[in-house]
């Protein structure tokens, strides 16, 4: 009997993190799912989900990892799954979106795009933002799978994009695949 | 996830450069509606389009709307219509004309090519009939285009057949004289005329293609455009040609893809096989969607100036390279346009006197396809409208490509005065038409131009 581990790691970057906390799993005879990790002006963080014999504890894992001596503080989590997640590799859902807004850099804007998505039940796959000058960039991955009407998205979008000050485009993923990848 | 910057250039090629699939041309096999009278023909060809076409163009908003690139066109293509219409004469290949006209309506597409025929060998009395129709059956319809290829580099030239179409093209023109003769415009001579060109005056489906399929034309003179000044302007140190063409290879790359994409979405929906994406360089009228402008932009302060040949040639084989990667099939005429009304800049320069017609002569050697969209005094003789377009079809049948005409002489108007026909169709000064009068001896012999000969190519 197995049992599916979530582990995340926050710590300032250096070389060897991902390592040592693999390092530790392997020696606990885990096996590693998936690893997602993002650095962030110097500061890491990382979320893995792997699976241990049934003996193995959230504690014992947070004990040899304690062990590790690391340069830098590595906060941890780990949270054991009481129903197991589907770790088949899945892609993207069909109605996946890709938003870019930019504008002049102002507080609050992620959040008003965030919530944008919330009200209108989008889900946000994935979100990375820049800001060069006094330009914000944000480039959100959405999943429009809740989205009865596209249209009537893409207009509300526009007057958000209108109301904040933003310069909203919205366009099918597939579009940027196939402008951008070989393999179509 | 996809980088940023790949994300924000491609969003930068959608939103502010003009890109767009320009269109989407079903095109449909009707040899087999053909019933004994001309009415129960026009009858089983209506059926035919609406049961194939019925949802087309919904489908192709649908996809519009889902990928967010917009589909310009909606047209439909259909086998040459003489094929059709054998033994039909004069009065029921308009009547074929209406009937196609009200398909089209019917289906809500914007254009319908093949009201065709194909004589590069010999006439038919049928083809005849259908070349004496014309100038009735294109001023009475408003969706259908004309087409004949006249020539190819099997067959050599019909002669006959080009010595009847420089009258055919004046008295279409005058047919249309309220509208300064813009029935013209949608009468195209060809030489190698390619069966599955989604473009149009002169898209056709031709005989040897299945029952129905559907064909991309992609856009890009824009886009483009604005790759380059991106280019041009990032680079302090010198920036040689061939990084120019490397540009516009990976640029037209993108553009072709969208086509692609646009393209194999709809024929799966509608469940028609997906034909091929043609990757001319089609310009608008808009400003900054000029091939003009590429030109001018590439080093020529104006168009027709020497060295505009070399960067035309230069232009036309780098949107190949860049375009047969990206696509599965390609085809149609996949070149550089020169339309001169719709293309701003070229008709410009036309009004300046920088290009000339034998200037675009020499420029539709190494470009398709051809001497396109130009307006020329109505008072041209006929022999000297088939001269100037006997000139076009023997470029390509020496040169194994495709080479058309689309000439209109404009009814009471001459050089220094304008013509505008609107929308896609563009504007533009009148060009002047040199040694008219002086081709009639050559158009009188008639017969046919042999092919040429295809070894010692040089």
């Amino acid at each position: 009997m197995q049992k599916q581990i979530i582990i995340s790691v926050m710590s300032q970057d250096r070389p060897g993190i991902i390592a040592d906390i693999t390092g530790a799993i392997y020696e606990l005879n885990g096996d590693l799912a998936d690893l997602n990790q993002s650095v962030l002006f110097g500061y890491l963080t990382m979320i893995l989900i792997a699976t241990f014999d049934a003996h193995i504890t959230s504690e014992d894992i947070l004990a040899r990892i304690a062990r590790i001596q690391s340069p830098t503080k590595l906060d941890v989590i780990v949270k054991e799954m009481d129903t197991p997640l589907d770790t088949r590799h899945s892609g993207l859902p069909e109605k996946t979106y890709i938003v870019t807004a930019q504008g002049e850099n102002k507080s609050g804007l992620v959040h008003g795009i965030s919530s944008f998505c919330y009200h209108h039940d989008i889900n946000i796959l994935d979100l990375a933002t820049t800001r060069t000058d006094n330009r914000y960039t944000m480039i959100l991955q959405l999943d429009l799978s809740r989205v009865n009407s596209i249209i009537e998205v893409r207009k509300k979008l526009q007057e958000y994009g209108k109301q904040s000050g933003l310069h909203v485009v919205m366009q099918h993923h597939q579009l940027f695949k196939v402008t951008n990848e070989i393999n179509f | 996830m996809l980088r940023s910057d790949q994300i924000l250039a491609t969003v930068e090629m959608i939103q502010k450069e003009n890109l767009d699939v320009r269109t989407v041309t079903m095109g449909i096999n009707l040899l087999d509606c053909r019933e004994k009278s001309v009415a129960a023909t026009c009858r089983h060809i209506e059926d035919r389009i609406s049961e194939k076409a019925g949802n087309f163009v919904e489908t192709c908003h649908f996809v519009s709307r889902k990928l967010g690139i917009p589909v310009v066109n909606k047209r439909i293509s259909i086998t040459p219509i003489a094929f059709v219409g054998a033994g039909f004469n004069q009065d029921g290949f308009v009547e074929l004309a209406r009937a196609l006209d009200r398909a089209a309506a019917n289906v809500g597409v914007d254009i319908l090519g093949g009201f065709s025929a194909q004589v590069e060998k010999g006439m038919t009395e049928t083809d005849r009939q259908y070349i004496r129709s014309l100038p009735t059956a294109l001023s009475v319809t408003d969706k259908i285009c004309a087409s004949i290829n006249v020539g190819s580099s099997q067959k050599g030239i019909n002669m006959d057949a080009l010595t009847m179409l420089g009258q055919s093209v004046k008295d279409i023109a005058e047919a249309t004289r309220e509208q300064n003769g813009f029935g013209a415009a949608k009468f195209v001579v060809f030489c190698n005329q390619p069966g599955d060109n989604p473009f149009m005056a002169g898209a056709i489906h031709g005989v040897e293609e299945a029952d129905t399929v559907l064909n991309v034309g992609v856009s890009g003179p824009g886009v483009i455009a604005r790759s380059l000044e991106r280019l041009i302007s990032s680079r302090n140190d010198r920036l040689r040609l061939d990084e120019i063409a490397e540009e516009i290879k990976q640029t037209t790359f993108r553009v072709t893809r969208c086509g692609e994409l646009v393209g194999r979405q709809v024929s799966e929906i509608l469940g028609v096989d997906f034909g091929v994406v043609d990757l001319s360089l089609a310009p608008t009228p808009t400003i900054g969607d000029s091939v003009g402008e590429i030109l001018h932009i590439l080093g020529v302060d104006a168009i027709g100036a020497p060295g505009s040949t070399a960067i035309l040639a230069m232009l036309n084989d780098a949107v190949k390279k860049g375009g047969i990667f990206a696509s599965k099939t390609v085809g149609g005429l996949s070149g550089a346009f020169i339309p001169v009304m719709e293309d701003a800049l070229l008709a410009e320069a036309v009004g300046s006197g920088a290009l000339c017609l034998e200037k675009l002569e020499a420029m539709t050697c190494v470009c398709s396809v051809g001497l396109d969209m130009i307006p020329i005094p109505g008072s041209v003789d006929a022999d000297t409208i088939s001269a100037i377009i006997a000139d076009e079809m023997a470029l390509g049948m020496v040169n194994n490509k495709t080479t058309a005409a689309r000439i209109i002489p404009v009814p009471g108007k001459d050089v220094g005065d304008k013509v505008s026909f609107g929308g896609l169709f563009g504007a533009s000064p009148i060009m002047e038409i040199r040694n008219v009068g002086k081709s009639k001896r050559f158009i009188g012999w008639g017969g046919r131009m042999p092919a040429p000969i295809h070894s010692f190519k040089n």
